[in-house]
């Protein structure tokens, strides 16, 4: 915007305009740079925008962005509020405790507007009338981000409980398989493809294991999840229609035999302990890993890039399961205190943050937006991963969710995934006595 | 625009106002009624204080039991349900009976090596040697340092290649065994917790005692010594009964004190397997869910209940083992 011709007075009015500044502030800019008392009285009469900027809502947004992260954020942030006309978001980033932290401002009625909630929260949430129905909003509103026909529909019901909706979904990444190829090709072996599957996935990460320089073919921690497995094999955890819990049958019991047969083997995989030391996600960049699953946002593929100490990795699918390639996919979303003073612009402050986190974030929850292009435009150093990082979405899901489910995760964990992995009973003995524990939850 | 701590400065100022207008009113009622002018200044001048113990300790207190007999979320106002959280802590949480065996066991070992610990450490530190003071600063920082940093460095200590690991891998090359990882393996979790819990005996209970070995008088010994005692005598039957009110002290706060750890074990993660403290227990039903706080309110009264009782055993010993100087003068 000009100001006038004298570049000064622009520049103090342009500060004037974006950091808003105390009356006592501007006189001592303006007396540093040089500007009469005169020459500001008259330009400020004439500039219309700091009074428009003052009728602006504030709309607080708590996240667990971390300091890098949160520095992303605000980037887009600004974006937002520089083309907002009724808003301006704050951003409150909470990257310890998040959840405990948002508990208590939510009980002492002091939450922020907006908050991110990961998918496993948001139905809990719902059912404790803690969220802002806004299924009617979304229904006259045309906006690219508040179309619900756009979103993947197993990653849009996450933010959905009893068929309303309380979120906007604001990331997918689904599982990939992240590989070191210095080690294939120092081994012999031929890199990954789409015909790989789980069989064939043990007999190299045997025949990459070294343990005299202290190099696994894999490494698995309980991550990437059970359920995954479970999905490949047919069966489920929770039913989608929430009714019922059969890790008894025996696609669960056979996918979950797997997976009690792979982690912390030590034929290709490192111990609990030495996971716990050394650090689960670090061994990989640290080359010590030659096969690790890592969401489609990590940073594995191109972490060498930051810093030449972190192995070459690159991307491939999710080996097959018995029954198909489902992988898992990480998700979360954007939601609005059902308390908030300023619904209207939340809301609309909620889908324009939320078209700005989708060219922001890999990958974009939206069909429209689940392409190489988008995918590179926001963050260029996974363009070479792009084409594996789009074939997987189609095989995506996430959980079903449902009210109670970190009660229920500690149970599934506690006492059927935890014994199984050390050895203290039969998958078919723990599952049959942990399904009417985990039913008991259901909604 | 005014900001938030600006804000905030202001809800001070009118709550600082606030609390002096009610001493001032406080001190005319109490006059008004009939109180002498001392007895009435001093509990306007207690008042504050007063205002602060009922509404942040004996308000939640109470609140807390009630809360223990409701279902209650941070997000949803209380729902009674009678005695539920205690039956169900009692018969069906599978997690309940670990974790009182855990912290009970750790309790256990942790409190009388802890108070041998400090007896030994005061007794050394009572000692005529050169550098006292150096050495008393040193014995007493382990108490000045944050216990969140405490708890990082020990998790790094009991690491697989860590100090601990390395001082004791001559005992490992002689019986032909890896070196643990202390906390992954089930049955090191325990004994890697007590050793940690050594490290508070080096803090204030430790000058507690030797402030108590200092006040025992000299002509007790000088009069022991010309009757023959030896030095093991003298500990025996001057040092140990004399220090006993401060043993009896230092005995009743590790008590409380280990049953209700909690930093370390939060910041050093273990497996769940073998239980945790009841502190973290609590703390993670009460916050890592979303109506657990009814629960996690039930089991802080059973954990009240289980320091109350054990901190009443040692009262009701005390009179067998605790000597006052002033009651045999009395």
């Amino acid at each position: 915007m000009q100001w006038g011709h004298d570049p000064k007075l622009a520049q103090l009015l342009d500060e004037v305009q974006r950091l808003k500044l105390s009356r006592r502030s501007v006189l001592r800019r303006a007396a540093a740079l040089g500007v009469t008392g005169s020459a500001l009285a008259t330009a400020l009469a004439a500039a219309p925008a700091p009074a428009r900027a003052q009728s602006k809502t504030r709309i607080r947004l708590a996240t667990w962005a971390g300091a890098d992260e949160a520095n992303e954020l605000q980037g887009v942030i600004d974006k937002v509020n520089q083309e907002a006309t009724n808003f301006e978001i704050v951003s409150e980033p909470t990257p310890a405790d998040y959840y405990v932290k948002l508990q208590t401002t939510i009980a002492g009625g002091t939450a922020a507007d907006l908050f991110w909630l990961s998918q496993e929260y948001i139905a809990g949430y719902a059912d404790q009338g803690a969220l802002l129905d806004i299924t009617d909003r979304l229904e006259g509103d045309s906006r690219p981000a508040a179309n619900l026909s756009d979103y993947f529909e197993p990653i849009l019901r996450t933010a959905q409980y009893q068929e309303r909706t309380y979120g906007l979904p604001w990331i997918s990444q689904p599982v990939l398989l992240y590989y070191n190829p210095d080690l294939f090709a120092a081994a012999g072996i031929p890199e990954p493809d789409d015909t790989w599957d789980w069989q064939r996935f043990q007999e190299v990460a045997a025949q990459l294991t070294d343990p005299s320089k202290g190099i696994y073919g894999t490494a698995f921690n309980g991550w990437p999840p059970v359920q995954m497995f479970i999905w490949q094999a047919g069966g489920e955890v929770i039913t989608q229609d929430l009714s019922s819990c059969p890790v008894d049958s025996p696609e669960a019991i056979q996918a979950a035999e797997f997976y009690a047969s792979i982690i912390f083997n030590e034929e290709y995989a490192p111990s609990e302990a030495t996971l716990q030391e050394q650090g689960f996600g670090e061994m990989a960049k640290a080359g010590k890993v030659a096969m690790f699953f890592g969401g489609a946002a990590d940073d594995l593929d191109y972490a060498h890039k930051k810093d030449p100490a972190n192995a070459r990795m690159k991307v491939a699918l999710v080996p097959k399961g018995p029954q198909s390639r489902t992988t898992f996919a990480w998700t979360a979303s954007t939601v609005i205190y059902a308390g908030t003073e300023n619904a209207d612009a939340a809301y609309d402050a909620l889908v324009a943050l939320t078209e700005g986190i989708h060219h922001w974030k890999v990958v974009a929850p939206r069909q429209s937006l689940a392409n190489e292009e988008t995918i590179t435009a926001s963050v260029p150093d996974k363009q070479e991963s792009a084409p594996t990082i789009i074939k997987a979405m189609p095989d995506m899901r996430s959980f079903n969710i449902i009210p109670r489910h970190q009660e229920w995760d500690e149970i599934f964990w506690n006492e059927f995934q935890d014994p199984l992995y050390h050895g203290e009973g039969t998958a078919q003995e723990l599952a049959q006595s942990v399904r009417p524990k985990l039913e008991e939850l259901l909604p | 625009m005014v900001g938030w701590y600006t804000l905030t400065l202001v809800d001070y100022a009118i709550a600082g106002t606030a609390i002096i207008v009610s001493m001032v009113v406080l001190n005319k009622v109490l006059r008004w009624l009939g109180v002498n002018r001392e007895a009435a200044t001093g509990y306007a001048l207690i008042l504050p204080w007063l205002l602060g113990f009922l509404i942040w300790n004996l308000g939640p207190f109470i609140a807390s039991f009630y809360f223990s007999l409701t279902e209650y979320g941070p997000l949803r106002s209380p729902r009674f349900i009678g005695l539920d959280n205690y039956v169900r802590m009692f018969r069906d949480d599978p997690n309940f009976w670990p974790v009182i065996r855990f912290t009970f066991l750790y309790s256990l070992f942790n409190v009388p090596l802890g108070l041998l610990g400090a007896l030994f450490t005061a007794t050394l530190l009572n000692q005529n040697v050169r550098g006292l003071g150096f050495w008393r600063t040193v014995y007493y920082l382990p108490a000045v340092l944050p216990a969140a940093a405490t708890a990082l460095l020990w998790r790094w200590l009991f690491a697989r290649s860590g100090l601990i690991n390395f001082i004791l891998r001559p005992i490992y090359n002689l019986l032909d065994i890896e070196a643990p990882s202390w906390f992954t393996e089930p049955r090191l979790i325990l004994p890697g917790y007590i050793i940690m819990g050594m490290w508070g005996v080096f803090g204030a209970n430790t000058i507690i005692l030797l402030a108590g070995l200092k006040n025992i008088p000299r002509d007790l010994y000088e009069a022991a010594i010309l009757d023959g005692a030896g030095r093991v005598k003298r500990y025996l039957t001057i040092t140990l009964p004399m220090l006993s009110p401060s043993l009896f002290y230092v005995l009743i706060m590790g008590i409380i004190g280990s049953f209700q750890a909690f930093t370390v074990a939060f910041f050093v993660d273990h497996s769940r397997r073998v239980g945790t403290f009841i502190n973290v227990y609590i703390y993670e039903q009460a916050f890592g869910r979303l109506n657990g706080m009814g629960y996690a309110a039930a089991l802080g009264w059973v954990a009240l209940v289980i320091i109350l009782l054990f901190t009443l055993l040692v009262f009701k010993s005390s009179p067998a083992w605790v000597y006052y100087e002033g009651e045999r003068a009395g």
